[in-house]
């Protein structure tokens, strides 16, 4: 038994999908541009990775999770000192954040607002479709899909024909399909018969097994396959622990073992990409932000706003992007936690419109039912 | 044409197992009483795993991390060790091999398939250590020994159990106007609530609101478990009174008054007994035996049985029984990951769990490749049963189970895995015809592909071909 992939699965807690392939026929004409989203599932704490400067308050209700030796950015707000790509990138003006934001959802359910990050609505569960996925399918980026990952991801659903893989145990012989696929033929289940053939025409690299343990590899593979100018224009990585209620810690701890990872994975999509960097958007989701307070354990509670991270050669400028509202108590959303003052959909939204070539008129309309989510391209993105 | 009933309703035919004379007999009979657990290795109680819960977590929050606080790698050397030490590593493994053992050996398949069904009705999400320690004890328990009561008592329950109130964090929950929310101004948790409504209970079908959700927050308000130093959140379930909000509380139109711990029983008698969730969980078990998109048809006599006997588990089970035999030739269920597992390991009598004896664990070192394959297996088939991603559960729908990936999986199990588990007596055409022409209507043509194959005397190296060819043909992965 080969029990290294294993690890590979679950010692990694890190998930890549890809998806958006361009037809080859269409590809000559059309610039691609790339959009990776880093899902940080359990409620990334956006005063730990972006901290705002010189608050008392935040100093003293957060008396065990200061951080020292802060990457600084500008005269209000700083980095995690394990965010050191994005600050790297910052100087190249690749680099940018938007603070105090959020998804329109103030339950505190991990659940819920994991649900409500991936479909984009109001009421959990109600929606049986991805943002992404309907932005994809409204933006007819349909063709031959690619999601790395054992299920559909629900970010990614909505949008037909999506392949998926995963890095497997071990090489899978795929012309056993050769054998049972005639018996499908007659098959009501028009489903299976699609999968298989998706499964035929897979590219060989995706039907041998990756004999690696290296969580860093699937950054490899997706900067891969985003640089073929034939391959996807979407990625999906899901890393998830950062719900930290006990043992947050500052620059070490737990959170800051996740923010690591996030860099890691920009740092390698960064340096294998090249000059398709420069075609590339990554931004970050997660379902809240953490409270301003430390609890008993050293950690923080479920809160509300929190902090988009951003990196890409398709963004305006170095900035963080934010409509402040404060760290006093009456400031603070139901007195406990940073407020959200932007919704992150307006953000998700700029995002697609820039890289799958829309109106974000159309795409908010498309996507979100027309909800109210302000036009951001020109504000964060090179239009 | 009734050889798929049994996979349909259970796990097939085994190699040792008795052809029934009357399908839809041999189903209901197993219905009455609860089959005992076959395992005959270490089947820890709840009690016993939730002590070693907390020493996990204690020995991890408490002494280790203040121990180690400026030391990451020292931090995770110690962690390993006590995760050893704790079994941490370990019980999971054991659950699933007591779990597979029942549907591979058990006469009462079918009671088995609805033990599985309702563990996943009230399921247990990944959450913090549940998995690695609550999770299986909580479906031997809690979810099991209610099966022949009533759905009422299944609910009443599992909404006091220290998994599932671990789960959606209900100690958390305060009432505002209670003592404690007067004084620490905590306020309450809804997880619970929402869940017990939308999950358990009746469905958004229902049209609560968020005030029923709120109010159903509040009348849950004290019920969580006794905290202490030394314990943390593994104590004992109670009441709290200085946590229960006081006054009238209303969830769907119904006035509850102000009568501390009593309150919570009323209300579940309610909601297990209101007419949208007979339909909700009638539908559900329709959906997961007999088809994705079960009918009025199907769901009518599951509903009735079900008022008829005021909720009588043993009866709706018979009821869905009958309808899953009544439209065995009309209907279709695609098979998820996990059962199919157990059927082609019942079906072609696999060394697959291992043995009680090859479990034992000495607390010292990791536990073996071998002793974690099984769970292996079911994650990389993209089903381990006690660790789904959300308290939904694994969903029963097909479109959530077939992806390219997932599809790959199964082959990947048949072709590469399956011959190591393999008998060798049953290394033999004689064998494969026999398990093919107890299980499957269509079984010659099965046979026939075998015999395409112009393979004489079969070898080890023949059997990935065979079984990766078998085990992924349409009416093997349906049911």
């Amino acid at each position: 038994m080969n029990c290294t992939r294993r690890n590979f699965l679950i010692g990694g807690s890190t998930t890549l999908f890809l998806t958006g392939f361009l037809s080859k026929q269409s590809f000559g004409n059309i610039k691609k541009n790339n959009l990776v989203i880093i899902s940080l599932r359990g409620g990334m704490d956006g005063l730990t990775a972006v901290p705002v400067l010189g608050d008392k308050r935040l100093k003293k209700l957060r008396r065990e999770l200061i951080l020292e030796q802060t990457l600084k950015l500008n005269s209000d707000f700083a980095l995690h000192p394990k965010l050191e790509i994005f600050h790297q990138l910052w100087k190249e003006n690749k680099a940018a954040f938007v603070h105090a934001t959020n998804i329109p959802y103030t339950g505190r359910s991990h659940f819920d607002g994991q649900n409500l990050m991936e479909t984009g609505g109001h009421v959990p569960y109600k929606e049986k479709t991805g943002w992404l996925g309907r932005g994809l399918l409204s933006s007819n980026i349909i063709g031959e899909g690619l999601a790395i990952s054992l299920p559909m991801p629900l970010l990614l659903r909505g949008v037909p024909q999506n392949n998926n893989f995963f890095p497997s145990p071990d090489y899978v012989k795929t012309k056993l399909i050769d054998y049972i696929y005639d018996e499908f033929r007659e098959d009501h289940n028009e489903l299976i018969r699609s999968t298989f053939d998706t499964i035929k025409k897979r590219p060989i690299s995706m039907q041998i097994a990756t004999d690696s343990n290296d969580r860093n590899k699937l950054a490899k593979e997706a900067a891969k396959q985003l640089k073929d100018s034939s391959g996807p224009r979407v990625a999906v990585f899901e890393l998830d622990g950062f719900d930290t209620h006990a043992a947050q810690g500052g620059v070490d701890g737990a959170h800051a073992d996740e923010l690591e990872e996030v860099n890691n994975i920009v740092e390698i999509l960064h340096r294998n990409l090249g000059e398709v960097f420069n075609d590339t958007l990554i931004v970050t989701l997660t379902e809240f932000g953490r409270t301003i307070k430390q609890n008993g354990g050293y950690g923080t509670e479920h809160g509300y706003g929190s902090a988009i991270l951003m990196a890409g050669g398709l963004l305006k400028k170095a900035q963080v992007y934010t409509d402040w509202p404060g760290l006093k108590k009456r400031e603070l959303f139901e007195g406990r936690d940073l407020n959200s003052t932007i919704d992150a959909r307006a953000v998700y939204n700029s995002a697609m419109a820039v890289c799958f070539n829309k109106d974000p008129e159309f795409l908010k309309r498309e996507v979100f039912w027309g909800d109210n989510l302000p036009d951001l391209t020109s504000e964060l993105f090179k239009v | 044409m009734y050889n798929s009933f049994y996979r349909k309703v259970g796990f097939g035919i085994g190699i040792n197992d008795k052809i029934p004379a009357d399908p839809l007999k041999w189903a209901t009979d197993q219905l009455d009483e609860i089959p005992e657990l076959l395992w005959t290795g270490w089947i820890p109680s709840e009690k016993e795993m939730r002590i070693k819960y907390g020493e996990w977590i204690y020995g991890d929050r408490k002494v280790l991390r203040k121990k180690y606080k400026n030391d990451k790698n020292a931090y995770r050397k110690a962690k390993d060790k006590l995760s050893i030490q704790t079994g941490e590593r370990f019980f999971e493994l054991n659950e699933h091999a007591i779990r597979h053992y029942q549907t591979k050996y058990s006469n009462q398949p079918v009671f088995e398939r609805f033990w599985l069904f309702w563990g996943n009705h009230f399921a247990i999400s990944e959450k913090d250590s549940l998995a690695d320690f609550s999770t299986g004890p909580y479906q031997r328990e809690i979810i099991r020994p209610n099966m022949i009561k009533t759905f009422e008592d299944m609910v009443q329950e599992v909404t006091r159990s220290w998994c599932m109130i671990h789960h959606l964090d209900n100690s958390e929950s305060v009432g505002p106007n209670s003592k404690r929310g007067i004084e620490s101004r905590d306020t309450i948790n809804e997880n619970h609530a929402r869940e017990l409504l939308e999950l358990h209970t009746v469905s958004p079908e229902a049209g609560y609101t968020q005030d029923d959700v709120i109010n159903l927050a509040y009348i849950m308000t004290g019920w969580g478990h006794k905290w202490n130093n030394k314990v943390l959140e593994t104590g004992d379930v109670w009441f709290d009174q200085d946590k229960h909000q006081k006054g009238e509380k209303i969830v769907l139109g119904k006035k509850y008054k102000n009568e501390g711990k009593r309150e919570l029983s009323k209300v579940i008698h309610d909601l297990s007994n209101h007419p949208q969730c007979i339909k909700f969980v009638s539908t559900k078990l329709c959906r997961h035996f007999i088809t994705d998109n079960p009918t009025k048809d199907m769901v009518d006599p599951v509903i009735k049985a079900w008022t008829n006997s005021n909720g009588n588990l043993i009866k709706i089970h018979k009821a869905v029984i009958q309808q899953a035999y009544k439209n065995n030739n009309f209907t279709y269920k695609f098979q998820l990951p996990e059962v199919w597992i157990m059927q082609l390991s019942r079906i072609f009598d696999l060394n697959l769990p291992i043995s009680s004896k090859k479990m034992n664990y000495e607390f010292k070192f990791e536990p073996s490749n071998r002793q974690e394959q099984l769970t292996w297996y079911l994650n990389e088939v993209g089903h381990s049963p006690y660790r789904p991603k959300q308290p939904n559960g694994w969903s029963d729908y097909e479109v959530d189970w077939i992806s390219p990936e997932l599809l790959l999986r199964r082959l990947w199990f048949a072709s590469n895995e399956i011959p190591n588990h393999v008998k060798i007596e049953n290394y033999s055409h004689g064998f494969m015809s026999l398990c093919l022409e107890r299980n499957f209507d269509n079984h010659e043509r099965m046979t026939s592909m075998i015999e395409d194959l112009k393979i004489n005397k079969i070898t080890k190296n023949d059997l990935e071909k065979i079984y990766g060819i078998i085990c992924n043909l349409p009416w093997i992965l349906k049911a």
